[in-house]
């Protein structure tokens, strides 16, 4: 679906993309990365909105700059808005399915099928200018659908949802999927990805830090070390069972907390439960830091350098 | 398709440009000319020797084809393409089969469509002011170069909107000022460069103006005839600036950068 073969832009000095390889057959993935990852500029090469500096994209087979053939099977909703406020939702999504090569009455058609499974019927008469930025999300992923795409690519599509609309556009997205179709959806935001989709592209920097599944992922962080957080009014008991069954690799007290690192996490969840039990320390709450996704990318930026042996 | 394509975009832009302002702008263009003809009737009419065809010529030729189709066509088609970026609407357009092709073509035609149809109007409004017996002649010559300013006009300020996207406007207005208004009158061949000294050229051909005691000195600031050289050289003119203008459209990088946040 997707092959990059040594793709790098620069914008002047300025890496946007640094030295991509992948090969991406059809299917689902989510492009995850941080604000300012390079997210954009990916997509923008993939659009053909940018030509690479160096290295070679194809999509769909063939190359994305300018070509005519290839626009007319994809489907892509930027994350800027970008809409006209004096025109209606029907009137701009038939429009751009004219420019999708659709006479004006199958443009029309197609249009408000499109606006009726984004659930905008009922508004797509009226002037953009007064939807709210939920209803202007939904009408920027009909013009991207409308035209019956076979991959769609959606930048951060679920920016201005509330959580309905979330649901909603996952519900979509996933019987797009369901239909055979292909997808490249970017986020910053892990658990919107991972409700949709469990293949994952992780970029930061310009760079591709893993992609595969989540358990692909999971299993090139196995070890990296993993920082929890434990809350107790037993502080010194706890750290110093911790530091008996040699399960962290450092250990401190700080903030009326035990913090830990430790580079096998799945053991500690699984037999913490019983060492509490037997010890009768009262642990009032836990949490991983590395949970969020930026502390994934720090742990495998450490890895992608080599500092995680 | 392409044509189909270009139709599309016509026709949209021209509806979305019935707005309050434009319009207003549409009708403020029309009525110009006529107003200054009128005060220049009201101004002449108790003097002895009232303005010939000579001087009501020169009139409507800066009035018409001078300021309405340079203004009209500087308003619509400068900001083409900066004003798709800043909007961000750009990108919608772009990945659409030859997309900015169409756009920019289709954008052209709308140009074309609204200010051609308010200078044709300002001219019969201010033709209707003038006050001889035989005005045919002198609207027949301003219509035609009308219809040859226009198209030249606005294919020289979109090539200008899509080379400085940034500074659209003041880079065209700063082109009007030194080439279409000084350069033009040097009596070079840098002049020859310019689309005044071409309608200059024809203006004085077509309408049989005398060139004065001094032939030569005239001869400097207009071209010789034959007509259809300069009307030749004007519309070879127009073309190869559009097509610059789409080259440049479909080969540049348009920054997508500023778009998401990714």
């Amino acid at each position: 679906m997707i092959q990059l073969t040594s793709v790098t832009k620069l914008y002047g000095t300025v890496i946007g993309v640094n030295d991509m390889t992948l090969d991406l057959s059809a299917g689902a993935y989510g492009l995850l990365g941080p604000n300012g990852s390079g997210k954009t500029t990916l997509l923008s090469l993939l659009t053909g909105q940018l030509v690479p500096t160096i290295g070679r994209i194809r999509v769909l087979g063939e190359s994305p700059r300018n070509n005519a053939e290839l626009f007319r099977r994809l489907g892509y909703c930027p994350g800027s808005e970008g809409l006209y406020a004096n025109v209606s939702a029907i009137e701009w999504v038939q429009y751009l399915c004219q420019l999708q090569g659709l006479n004006s009455s199958d443009a029309r058609r197609a249009a408000e099928a499109a606006l009726a499974t984004v659930g905008m019927t009922a508004a797509m008469h009226r002037p953009i200018a007064t939807y709210s930025r939920g209803m202007r999300q939904r009408v920027k992923l009909a013009q991207a659908i409308a035209h019956d795409p076979e991959l769609l690519i959606l930048d951060e599509p679920f920016n201005g949802l509330d959580p309905i609309g979330r649901r909603e556009m996952g519900e979509l997205l996933k019987n797009w999927i369901a239909n055979g179709k292909n997808l490249l959806l970017a986020s910053h935001l892990l658990y919107e990805v991972e409700t949709i989709t469990d293949r994952f592209l992780l970029i930061n920097g310009g760079r591709l830090l893993a992609s595969g599944t989540a358990a692909e992922v999971q299993a090139l962080l196995v070890d990296a070390p993993n920082e929890i957080t434990l809350r107790t009014t037993e502080l010194h008991r706890l750290a110093s069972l911790l530091v008996e069954r040699e399960i962290t690799d450092s250990l401190r007290i700080a903030d009326h907390a035990v913090v830990l690192s430790t580079r096998h996490p799945g053991q500690l969840y699984e037999q913490l439960p019983q060492w509490l039990s037997e010890s009768q320390i009262a642990v009032t709450e836990m949490h991983s830091a590395d949970e969020s996704l930026q502390a994934l990318f720090n742990s495998l930026l450490k890895i992608h350098r080599g500092e995680v042996l | 398709m392409i044509a189909r394509s270009v139709g599309a975009v016509f026709w949209f832009e021209s509806r979305r440009a019935l707005t309050a302002s434009r319009i207003v702008w549409w009708v403020v263009l029309t009525l110009f000319p006529a107003l200054i003809v009128g005060m220049i009737r009201i101004a002449t009419s108790n003097i002895r020797n009232p303005p010939g065809p000579e001087p009501w010529s020169v009139f409507l030729f800066a009035l018409v084809p001078m300021l309405v189709s340079m203004l009209g066509t500087f308003l619509w088609a400068t900001p083409v393409v900066s004003a798709e970026l800043e909007g961000k609407s750009w990108v919608y357009l772009a990945v659409r089969p030859h997309g900015t092709t169409v756009v920019l073509l289709g954008k052209y035609l709308a140009t074309l469509a609204w200010v051609l149809s308010s200078a044709i109007a300002s001219l019969m409004l201010a033709a209707a002011l003038v006050p001889l017996d035989d005005v045919g002649h002198i609207v027949g010559t301003i219509l035609r170069l009308t219809l040859l300013s226009c198209p030249a006009y606005a294919a020289l300020y979109l090539l200008l909107g899509t080379l400085f996207p940034k500074r659209s406007m003041v880079v065209a207005v700063a082109y009007t000022l030194i080439f279409e208004l000084v350069v033009s009158m040097i009596p070079a061949l840098i002049n020859t460069f310019t689309v005044q000294f071409r309608l200059r050229t024809l203006f004085y051909l077509w309408s049989d103006l005398p060139l004065g005691s001094d032939p030569n000195a005239m001869l400097a600031f207009v071209g010789e005839p034959p007509a259809w050289e300069h009307v030749v050289v004007l519309v070879t003119f127009t073309m190869v600036l559009l097509l610059a203008a789409l080259g440049i459209v479909r080969e540049r990088e348009f920054s997508a950068s500023e778009e998401g946040n990714g």
